[in-house]
């Protein structure tokens, strides 16, 4: 196939072309399951969120607009795919018990020293349970601003919130994270 | 001195916050704000931005395996339909039967015809052509159930609007849904939806009344509105009916005009 520009691409594709879709899927796969694991903080999560949320975008391809970036509109259906799915978990499951939570993974020091590790372990875990007490909305709107960098009017255009909506989804995150992790910064 | 919020030292971690030399200035100087902001600060650090498993450069292509046989029809925009060479031979036959009928009619105008009301002729009608209103009926259904989508968020919204912020943003849009929403309840009762038509009623009063609140709305008022939301479980309603559609949309078998009685 004779493509070579993204516009070209994404044209074909909106047009019903497979193989056209497909590079776009061959491009974008890593970041969107990059962002599907920051949101669900599990990695069978993360892929079914990547495969629904690409299954999605060639539903309603017809809906993209040609002067859009597609990793940005992909980015905002991930997003809410993530919400989708940790909200239908929640609903099966009402609250994940401490033996579902995967550790997030912490970033390592330079010098991973036993105690270091084992207390890098323990503060993952903790940010992993106090992450699973989020509601899907306000977890979402704090991974993409402490983690994802970004700003409040981006989230709330990718969330469909207002702005007072995503504040204050944020402001909630943040007060029940640090009920939950202020006893571990005397250790840290 | 006034002491900031911990909203305003959130803001102020996360850069959102505008005339960012003021807070710096008073962090400088007052020991009671700057040591909140060490605290939050402090715990915020501790959450670090995690490890991705990592993926190798096959991967986009593992996905495109695993996808590619459950890849749905594309959505196609509406207007296109009418574009297409068939449609636009049906559209320019039936444009021709029209003028034809139209020409018959003035030449011979029946007295019994006349009488015939506009519902009798569409019930008569509507019974040759089952395919159209299942059709129509499944269209109504997926607009509803998208009208629900942007309901709940706005709900959120509502529930979320914090006192004396300005909240034109939200009014404006709420204003838009009202409107929606009426159109929608009118054809909803004409579909015979009335647990549907019932639900949007309420949509519609409750949105009314935050579209009529002062845009710098009190602690109060918006508690006076948010209690009238929460005593209809007007939020959860319009949660699980959005569902409801969401799932009959896909239903090809005639439905059930009763939606579930929870929601009623």
């Amino acid at each position: 196939m004779d493509v070579t520009d993204a516009t070209a691409v994404l044209a074909k594709a909106r047009q019903g072309d497979s193989d056209a879709f497909r590079l776009l899927v061959e491009q974008h796969s890593r970041r969107a399951f990059q962002l599907a694991y920051r949101m669900t903080g599990n990695e069978q999560d993360a892929e079914d969120v990547v495969q629904e949320s690409f299954i999605r975008a060639y539903r309603q391809l017809s809906r993209f607009e040609a002067r859009a970036h597609f990793g940005t509109w992909l980015h905002r259906i991930v997003a809410n795919c993530s919400v989708d799915l940790i909200r239908s978990r929640r609903s099966r499951h009402d609250h994940a018990s401490m033996d579902d939570i995967a550790p997030i993974d912490q970033p390592q020091s330079d010098s991973p020293d036993p105690e270091r590790l084992a207390e890098s372990a323990h503060i993952g875990r903790s940010v992993s349970v106090a992450m699973a007490e989020l509601s899907p909305l306000e977890r979402a709107a704090f991974t993409l601003r402490h983690h994802e960098g970004r700003s409040i009017a981006e989230i709330g255009k990718t969330l469909g919130l207002g702005t007072s909506a995503t504040k204050h989804s944020v402001f909630r995150a943040v007060r029940k994270l640090r009920a939950a992790l202020e006893p571990l910064r005397g250790e840290s | 001195m006034k002491h900031y919020t911990e909203e305003d030292l959130i803001l102020y971690y996360y850069d959102e916050r505008a005339r960012r030399t003021d807070v710096e200035r008073h962090l400088d100087e007052c020991e009671t704000c700057a040591a909140a902001y060490r605290a939050l600060a402090g715990t915020l650090k501790l959450i670090s931005t995690p490890e991705t498993p990592e993926r190798g450069d096959q991967y986009g292509l593992e996905v495109w395996q695993r996808i590619r046989h459950q890849l749905p029809e594309q959505e196609v925009p509406w207007w296109s339909l009418w574009f297409r060479a068939d449609r636009l031979a049906i559209a320019g036959s039936v444009a021709v039967l029209l003028l034809a009928a139209f020409v018959t009619g003035r030449w011979w105008s029946s007295p019994d015809a006349a009488s015939t009301s506009p519902r009798q002729t569409a019930s008569a009608a509507s019974p040759a052509n089952p395919l159209n209103e299942d059709a129509r009926q499944r269209i109504l259904l997926t607009s509803i159930a998208d009208h629900f989508d942007r309901s709940e968020r706005v709900l959120t919204d509502i529930m979320n609007a914090p006192a004396g912020d300005d909240i034109s943003a939200e009014q404006r849009w709420a204003a838009d849904l009202v409107a929606t929403s009426r159109l929608y309840r009118q054809d909803a009762v004409d579909a015979g939806e009335p647990s549907v038509a019932s639900v949007l009623d309420e949509l519609e009063r409750s949105l009314l009344e935050f579209v009529h609140t002062p845009s710098h709305a009190t602690a109060a008022r918006l508690d006076e509105i948010r209690r009238r939301i929460d005593a209809a479980s007007l939020l959860f309603k319009v949660r699980v009916l959005g569902d409801e559609l969401r799932r009959r949309e896909g239903q090809d078998a005639p439905r059930s005009r009763a939606v579930s009685a929870q929601v009623s």
